[in-house]
């Protein structure tokens, strides 16, 4: 080719590239053949892969996987890929003084790690089935997530390894994706691996979807997902404490000298206990703490399986709620957020002046069964 | 030849006492999970049962016999890498869940058909199982809630790196031993076909897909769908602690 014509050709390519910047920008956001964009969202993501590992590492991976009431700050800029494990395994843990059953788990706690990504993140996550082995969650775990050392410093469940050999399989409510292919159930020692964009802000469900759904929620497979909007909430600069609380109920019986699971109560909708954070006792033994004039942002999730949530904070007005944690849906002075199972808000409070303040659900048949926390709130200065 | 490998099976290690295969006499079977909902009731052809799981010991002589079926030989193919894992060794048992006489479990569905063939006989089918395990609850006097508290809390937590030795509790009325609590077995055809329009989920069920199996919404009806489940979930090469077989016979009829 004629050194000219060359010139002229290049010219073109780079007019083509500057006439179309928004095109390439969005192209390099999709990472396999068949992905597609919709108003800026990625959907068409690949087939997930079922497979088996030699993989007796840490059951929780990543960096911004915590435990409750714990969430990492998004400590980067724009989106990430975020490579995330999450394996599900029998575990012995308490949910009130003396009453302890064998839960199905994700990372070895009910509810499970939190996961905190930005809008438009992309996660890969792996999750392998473990339920026929004994994972150890309260020593000492190399090239884990966050989330171990949060637990073993406040091992309230009093987590302890056990045994229930049973196919899983895992929903993220913060993906979209065909839920046929992602949330496929696997067996005791296989493992899964797919992808999501997160392509919506809010807080999200994770749980397992196997039949009995019911059963395997109640069993204690869920946890929550915050996906921060993307500009961040407008208040962000003004928060001085962020806590994550995930409300559930527990079915318990007794069983020999011990208790287990209930499927009639379930089935009746006649929790045993309603918790925060999977312990009567989780906010209370180790309260949330802040001082008076801070502004504290509750990241909310009402897991179910089954029951609403009135959650209130006696004392305090929530200044500014976000129901199911998307900045576009802002209310003002609420007194009381209504939750349904799976439903959750982002949710702001001043805190008064110094003193105990409450966190209830007021429906009192849930508050009575379990379902309270604590603040305590120092003098302001 | 079933009765040699069982006298095999008794030189060898001191096993369980050897159980003849139950009959269970023909009868129409009323599905318990309404796999389709047009067929409430199935014929069952008599056939005979084993009267309890096959044991460590048995299938203990059974790879001396078929080296194939060894662990440190399987193709991968045939087994997932913990087939067989609780041995201590490919051929020796040990204590505890490996002990002579406790149900033989971590074995594959090819391998429980391979077992069952090299006696002369073949997996129960699904129907076949759960109507001998029907037909014998029909016969007890187990309530639907005292049947349903049995299973959630065997589900939930089996113990099952103690299982106890087979056919250690009294058999139901028809004879057979530990249809329920002790593991779960694996059937011929354990993978339910369900349809939703005109696709149709192989694996068996997604999340929330339950009520239209169910003939009756309690504990007692949700403790049997979630054997179906759970048992369709898994695949031929699963090997787990909790699972194990026994095996089916053909009745002979005079010509």
């Amino acid at each position: 080719m004629p050194r000219k014509q060359l010139l002229t050709a290049l010219a073109g390519v780079s007019f083509a590239l500057s006439m179309a910047p928004g095109a390439f920008a969005a192209e390099s956001r999709l990472k396999h053949e068949g992905e597609f964009i919709v108003d800026g969202m990625i959907f068409g993501l690949p087939e997930a892969r079922v497979f088996e590992e030699d993989y007796d590492g840490p059951p929780v991976v990543g960096d911004y996987l915590t435990a409750l009431p714990h969430l990492k700050p998004l400590d980067y800029e724009g989106n990430r890929t975020h490579h995330v494990r999450l394996d599900t395994f029998a575990q012995e843990v308490e949910v009130a003084p003396g009453y302890s059953f064998t839960a199905w788990t994700y990372g070895g706690s009910v509810p499970g790690p939190t996961l905190h990504v930005r809008e438009g993140d992309r996660v890969v996550f792996t999750m392998k089935n473990r339920s026929d082995e004994e994972v150890v969650v309260t020593k000492p775990i190399r090239g884990g997530a966050p989330y171990f050392a949060q637990l073993q410093q406040n091992p309230y469940q009093k987590n302890a390894p056990a045994i229930s050999p049973v196919p899983h399989s895992m929903d993220f409510h913060s993906g979209t994706v065909a839920a046929d292919d992602k949330w496929r159930t696997i067996a005791p020692g296989e493992s899964i691996e797919f992808e999501w964009v997160a392509n919506y802000p809010g807080v999200y469900m994770y749980h397992c979807g196997t039949p009995s759904v019911l059963m395997h929620t109640a069993m204690g497979q869920y946890g929550a997902v915050v996906v921060s909007p993307r500009e961040g909430f407008p208040t962000d600069d003004k928060v001085d404490h962020e806590f994550v609380i995930v409300q559930s109920e527990f079915y318990l019986t007794e069983d020999g000298d011990g208790y287990r699971y209930d499927h009639q109560a379930a089935l009746d909708r006649n929790p045993s206990h309603v918790t925060f954070n999977g312990h009567v006792n989780a906010l209370n033994a180790t309260p949330l703490r802040a001082k008076a004039g801070d502004r504290v942002r509750l990241y909310l999730l009402n897991a179910g399986p089954s029951d609403t949530s009135s959650f209130h904070v006696i004392g305090a007005i929530f200044d500014r709620v976000w129901y199911e944690g998307n900045v576009e849906n802002e209310w003002r002075g609420m007194q009381t957020v209504l939750l349904g199972a799976s439903n959750s808000a982002v949710m702001e409070f001043i805190v008064p002046e110094p003193g105990a303040y409450k966190l209830v659900d007021h429906e009192f048949a849930d508050a009575e069964r379990g379902a309270v926390g604590t603040l305590i709130a120092e003098p302001r200065n | 030849m079933r009765h040699s490998i069982f006298f095999a099976a008794l030189l060898i290690a001191s096993g369980p006492v050897p159980a003849e295969p139950v009959r269970i006499d023909g009868g129409y079977f009323q599905q318990p999970i309404l796999l389709d909902e047009n067929t409430r009731e199935t014929y069952i052809d008599a056939f005979y049962l084993d009267a309890r799981q096959v044991s460590n010991a048995e299938f203990l002589a059974f790879v001396r016999q078929e080296p194939a079926w060894q662990r440190d030989r399987i193709p991968r193919l045939f087994a997932q890498p913990n087939y067989l894992k609780h041995w201590p060794q490919a051929l020796t048992l040990g204590q505890r869940s490996a002990a002579d006489d406790r149900p033989v479990t971590y074995v594959s569905w090819y391998a429980a058909r391979a077992y069952c063939a090299a006696q002369g006989g073949r997996l129960p089918s699904l129907d076949e199982w759960e109507y001998a395990a029907a037909l014998q609850r029909n016969a007890s006097n187990q309530s639907g809630s005292e049947y349903a508290h049995a299973l959630f809390a065997w589900y939930t937590n089996p113990k099952s790196r103690d299982l106890a030795p087979v056919a250690a509790t009294e058999p139901g009325p028809l004879g057979l031993h530990d249809m329920h609590g002790l593991v779960l077995e694996w059937v011929e055809d354990f993978q339910l076909l369900l349809t939703q329009g005109d696709k149709t989920d192989l694996l068996g069920g997604s999340c929330g897909d339950t009520a239209r199996f169910m003939p009756k919404f309690d504990e007692e009806h949700y403790a049997t769908f979630f054997r179906y489940q759970s048992r369709s979930n898994f695949n031929a090469r699963s090997t787990t602690s909790t699972l194990g077989f026994r095996c089916a016979y053909n009745v002979e009829e005079p010509l």
